[in-house]
């Protein structure tokens, strides 16, 4: 482990598709309803194989570059994306330009919805009972 | 510098705008019409305070998002004058707008008990905040402005014929407080300020990404591989968890 910010390691090997980790989520960040909109999802890849799937906090992350007004940022911190809500313009960019899905533009509140990492206590990786996501 | 707000000594800095520095000190303000990316206009004024100074006769009324600090300022954010003219001012947008969840969350906040304004029968609920013409500049695209004056000052576009520039992107409707902005979305297609886009259908599960249009933008403006938006957010992650799978053995 270096000095930089931890980061959230997912072992799909150890998930067994219990979905902890989405109520933990959508505890934090829906309180309790949307379960669909959790900032993790599980996918069901074959029978019994599991993949949990978050955003990857990617170093060079295009949902950054396709932001054009500065609303995503890098919280140096915890090295998450992080999204600035006073200057998103709702273009829903973000959402398409992520390669790997994880960002959600919500209609509704015209915002976009992404993991932040729990500003550093995620609380997936807290509230998971096998120890297939890790934060260290 | 320093100023003050509500009797609080706060740290403020040279191109701050009242609200910012009010904001950054952890003092809220309620505003509706301000966004940190787009020029300030002042259009909701729900963000009046008083200000004040030392050196000046008396106090004034501003609206904080646009009023730029200055040494020795003093704001008062939560006078009776100034609380009884947000009110106002609520109550006719929220007149216009009734349905407006965010108006209706504001003045919960604030106290309002809502008088009897009713807004004309043929009338919009637009409360020409301007969100939707600055979001719409600030992508370069300018397809829609003010037009008309007073009475009949409305959101439009150009000579409300056809708009050229609109891409189909949506973010007028996103923004919009008031969900005014008529947009209709099928299967194929996304019809917004009487024109009608294709949209790009995920090349995986044909669900509609976005339109056309706004893909091209994004190819020209965005410094990203062109074929990072041709497919939905539901096929790539699952792909990518397809991938984590393999890997894991
Ligand atoms: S936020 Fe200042 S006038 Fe709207």
């Amino acid at each position: 482990m270096g000095d930089g910010p931890r980061t959230l390691v997912i072992i799909p090997d150890k998930c067994v598709g219990c979905g902890t980790c989405k109520l933990a989520c959508s505890m934090v960040k829906a309180s309790g309803d949307a379960m669909r909109r959790t900032r993790i999802h599980i996918h069901n890849i074959s029978r019994e194989r599991y993949v949990q799937m978050t955003c990857l906090q990617c170093v060079d992350a295009a949902c950054i570059k396709a932001c054009d007004t500065g609303a995503l940022m890098r919280n140096e911190a915890t090295g998450a994306v992080e999204l600035q809500e006073n200057r998103c313009i709702s273009c829903g960019l973000c959402e398409v330009a992520c390669p790997f899905g994880h960002m959600h533009f919500n209609r509704a509140t015209g915002k976009p919805e992404k993991c932040d990492l729990c500003s550093g206590d995620p609380a997936c990786a807290k509230f998971c009972p096998h120890g297939a996501l890790l934060y260290r | 510098m320093k100023i003050t707000i509500d009797g609080k000594k706060v740290e403020a800095k040279r191109w701050d705008t009242v609200l910012t520095a009010a904001r950054r000190a952890g003092i809220a303000i309620p505003s509706l019409c301000q966004l940190d990316s787009l020029e300030n206009v002042g259009a909701c004024r729900l963000c009046m305070v008083e200000v004040n100074h030392p050196h000046w006769r008396g106090a004034k009324l501003v609206t904080a998002c646009e009023y730029p600090v200055e040494s020795g300022l003093e704001v008062i954010t939560t006078s009776e004058e100034v609380l009884r003219l947000r009110r106002a001012n609520l109550d006719l947008l929220l007149a216009r707008a009734p349905e407006s969840r965010r108006l209706q969350q504001m003045s919960a906040e604030m106290g309002l008990e809502q008088s009897g304004y009713v807004r004309p029968d043929k009338g919009t609920a637009c409360i020409l905040c301007m969100l939707c013409t600055r979001v719409c500049e600030k992508l370069g695209c300018n397809a829609i402005a003010p037009a008309g004056r007073g009475l009949d000052k409305r959101i439009d576009t150009p000579f409300g014929g056809y708009p050229d520039t609109c891409i189909g992107c949506g973010a007028c409707a996103a923004i919009c407080p008031v969900d005014c902005i008529e947009m209709t979305d099928t299967a194929k297609t996304r019809t917004i300020w009487g024109r009608t886009f294709e949209f790009v259908k995920c090349a995986e599960c044909g669900t509609p990404v976005i339109t056309v249009e706004y893909r091209d933008y994004a190819i020209a403006h965005r410094s990203l591989p062109a074929d990072y938006y041709n497919e939905c957010s539901d096929c790539k992650r699952r792909k990518l968890a397809v991938k984590f799978a393999k890997v894991g053995g």
